[in-house]
């Protein structure tokens, strides 16, 4: 679906290049040296190692020829850094050591858990900025409550029924609350949608695990899980495979189609407006050959796997500028708090919404 | 020394832009657009970023104002290139190569483990009592129930084991030994960190006439109490997490999952290695006993047999890859460990 709700006659769109610049080579450089130096500084210089790679990935990010900056600077990530790891480590002394004070612990977290992600998403726009114009979000704290605590619950006691509607909302949340410098982000996607993305999800996975089993059971006859345990190493690393395959093909369907259709239903109004055109088996290829070539690297494809995602997804992207984006004014505060962003990186909960 | 770079000016908080050429001079910075001077300032009112390959280098100014040079590898002498200087030489990528799997095993396998045994030792007596006492009330909550077996039965396993505390000269208040009935566990016995260990119906009935075997298995437990284990596995997770975290703080979910698989492999290692501790443990009380440490090889063959009957295939079968995501070494070799000792 393509957005065209505001064509007032003095806004011309023209369409510009989206290109990632990043070379597997000298990222690798970057990448393997600054994990030496983060080892050797007992994780101190991690800090300073975060803010070179994501500069790097901002900085060969261009949009119509102007690059994207990142600005946090290394201390701040440390100070939250610092502050998240604090609280890790308590959370999980008191959670192991202590498991009946941890529930009350684990119910504190639920309340902390909006609070985390409305920092964090907050610190990522404010630190990113596009010809000298820096991003925003304005979430709440309550509606970052009900859209991420009360909505999965209600998704939960639906068993999952409701589950699309919920991520359509999440999405909502981070998109709607976007801003460049003074301009909102509108978001006009559709419940539908991901309806219809579960659906693909749903049907694949129903086929693929219908295959397996039947797969299986031509290898070895049976369904006994006994059978199971004298398969040969070959046949394991087989298996794993096929699992493998089966999630990544199901995490690609859906992230395309959403992706897509995130894009192509949100625009910067009169300003910007964006298509995404992923296909699901170009996507399957990059993430499973990304993996395969990570293990069978013991890690150090990590670099080359990063860069060729990030073209990938420059390259299917397509912007449409207008001549107003030289007239966005910047009126961001100085206020910033690294904290949350560091502790939904401690926690493993980041919220991406594209 | 006089530098010039082209490049993008953007005006102060606006989106506005200008080609410009920027002009370095000692300590006076001048702006040009086509030939005409649109800014006059010194070096002390802007920052220039840090240098970084493939990345143009910015200026930012006092008044919020910034320029972006247009080719990603102009550099001022301004800029601080120390670190893009390693990034870019080949020695120090390999060095890098070489170093960074090395000390990553270096501090999981070797280093955290020696801190962890060695912290754990300082942790105060309260910690493992309140962990022990917590988790059994929760664990009594859930999924442990009253035991069926025979009081009289009960009663003999009991005075036995207080029996051999006393020989060894353990104190009865802290080890305390309780029989529960529970689905979940099947045949099994575990040990608390405050010295609670709890014995299963179904592995008291299948070694029913085999009371050293029963010992041998409690005292493999009292092992793990006494080595600290389960407060060692607790902080090794915890510091494991942390290292991975930090080291590989920008890693993508792929990568994260690699590592967290590697973790976990070394994690089930190091349970491994615990076990077998705990086994020592137990021969050498057992030897303590004047009982033969083959009971411990008895014990182990009737959780081989009890899997036996569920299974057409027994556990030891468990070859291949299937070997590293054990968390107890083979059944087969602890038997003949058991059965060396003896000898």
């Amino acid at each position: 679906m393509d957005v065209d709700h505001t064509s007032k006659a003095e806004v011309q769109f023209n369409k510009v290049p989206v290109e990632f610049s990043g070379k597997g080579t000298e990222f690798f450089g970057i990448w393997i040296v600054n994990v030496l130096l983060s080892i050797v500084t007992l994780g101190i210089y991690s800090a300073w190692a975060t803010v070179r790679t994501k500069s790097y990935f901002y900085g060969n990010t261009k949009l119509d020829s102007h690059a994207f900056s990142y600005l946090a600077k290394p201390l701040q990530i440390l100070k939250g850094r610092l502050m998240a790891i604090a609280f890790f480590v308590a959370y999980s002394l008191v959670t192991s050591f202590f498991p009946i004070a941890g529930l009350f612990f684990s119910i504190a977290l639920v309340f902390l858990f909006p609070w985390i992600i409305v920092q964090g998403l907050r610190f990522d726009s404010r630190m990113t900025s596009y010809r000298n114009v820096r991003f925003n979000f304005h979430g709440t704290y309550g509606k970052a409550f009900v859209t991420f605590i009360l909505l999965p619950i209600v998704g939960m006691l639906t068993v999952y029924l409701a589950m699309p509607w919920v991520m359509k909302k999440m999405n909502e949340f981070v998109l709607s609350n976007t801003s460049y410098g003074e301009q909102r982000l509108s978001t006009y996607i559709e419940t539908k949608q991901y309806y219809l993305a579960a659906l693909m999800v749903l049907v694949v996975t129903v086929i693929g695990v219908a295959a397996i089993i039947a797969i299986v059971f031509a290898a070895v006859g049976g369904l006994d899980p006994a059978a199971f345990v004298g398969l040969s190493t070959a046949a394991q690393i087989a298996g794993g495979l096929v699992y493998f395959s089966l999630i990544f093909l199901v995490s690609a369907i859906f992230k395309v189609k959403i992706r897509n259709h995130v894009f192509n239903s949100s625009e910067f109004e009169d300003l910007a407006k964006f298509r995404s055109n992923m296909s699901v088996l170009p996507y399957f290829m990059l993430i499973s050959t990304n993996f395969l070539a990570i293990i069978c690297s013991l890690g150090l494809a990590y670099p080359w796997a990063a860069i060729r995602t990030a073209r990938y997804f420059a390259n299917s992207t397509q912007a449409k500028i207008s001549n107003k984006a030289d007239a966005i004014i910047d009126t961001n505060g100085d206020h910033k708090s690294s904290f949350g962003d560091e502790a939904a990186d401690a926690f493993d909960i980041g919220v991406s919404a594209i | 020394m006089k530098q010039q770079l082209s490049g993008t000016y953007y005006f102060p908080k606006t989106s506005r832009a200008q080609s410009v050429e920027l002009l370095v001079n000692g300590e006076v910075v001048n702006l040009y657009q086509n030939h005409k001077c649109i800014m006059a300032t010194n070096t002390s009112q802007l920052s220039v970023s840090s240098a970084i390959p493939g990345v143009a280098l910015e200026v930012e100014f006092l008044d919020g104002g910034k320029f972006i040079a247009a080719n990603s590898s102009d550099r001022l002498s301004l800029a601080n290139g120390k670190i893009e200087r390693l990034e870019k030489s080949v020695k120090w990528v390999l060095a890098s190569v070489l170093m960074v799997p090395l000390l990553i095993w270096f501090g999981i396998a070797v280093l955290m483990p020696k801190l962890v045994t060695e912290s754990v030792k300082h942790l105060p007596d309260v910690v493992a009592q309140e962990m022990g006492e917590q988790t059994f009330y929760a664990l009594k909550k859930s999924i442990l129930d009253p035991s069926e077996v025979a009081k009289a039965d009960r009663e003999k396993v009991i005075s036995q084991w207080q029996q051999a505390l006393d020989q060894l000269g353990l104190s009865k208040d802290k080890f305390t030994l309780h029989i529960f009935k529970s689905d979940f566990f099947g045949a099994n016995a575990f040990a608390l960190p405050d010295g609670t260990v709890v014995i299963t119906d179904d592995l008291l009935i299948s070694l029913q006439d085999k009371p050293d075997a029963i010992l041998a298995i409690l005292l493999h437990e009292i092992g793990h109490v006494q080595r600290q284990h389960s407060m060692r596995i607790v902080a090794q997770s915890i510091s494991n997490s942390i290292i991975i975290a930090v080291v590989f703080g920008d890693l993508e979910t792929v990568a994260e999952l690699l590592v967290g698989t590697g973790a976990a492999l070394v994690q089930n290692a190091f349970s491994r290695d615990m076990e077998r501790e705990a086994d020592n443990y137990a021969f050498e009380k057992l030897h303590e006993l004047g009982i033969p440490a083959t009971a411990f090889a008895d014990a182990m063959q009737g959780f081989l047999d009890l899997n036996q009957a569920h299974a057409d295939q027994p556990e030891t079968e468990k070859k291949g890859l299937m070997r590293y995501l054990a968390t107890h070494p083979d059944i087969e070799d602890r038997i003949e460990r058991a059965n060396q000792y003896g000898q």
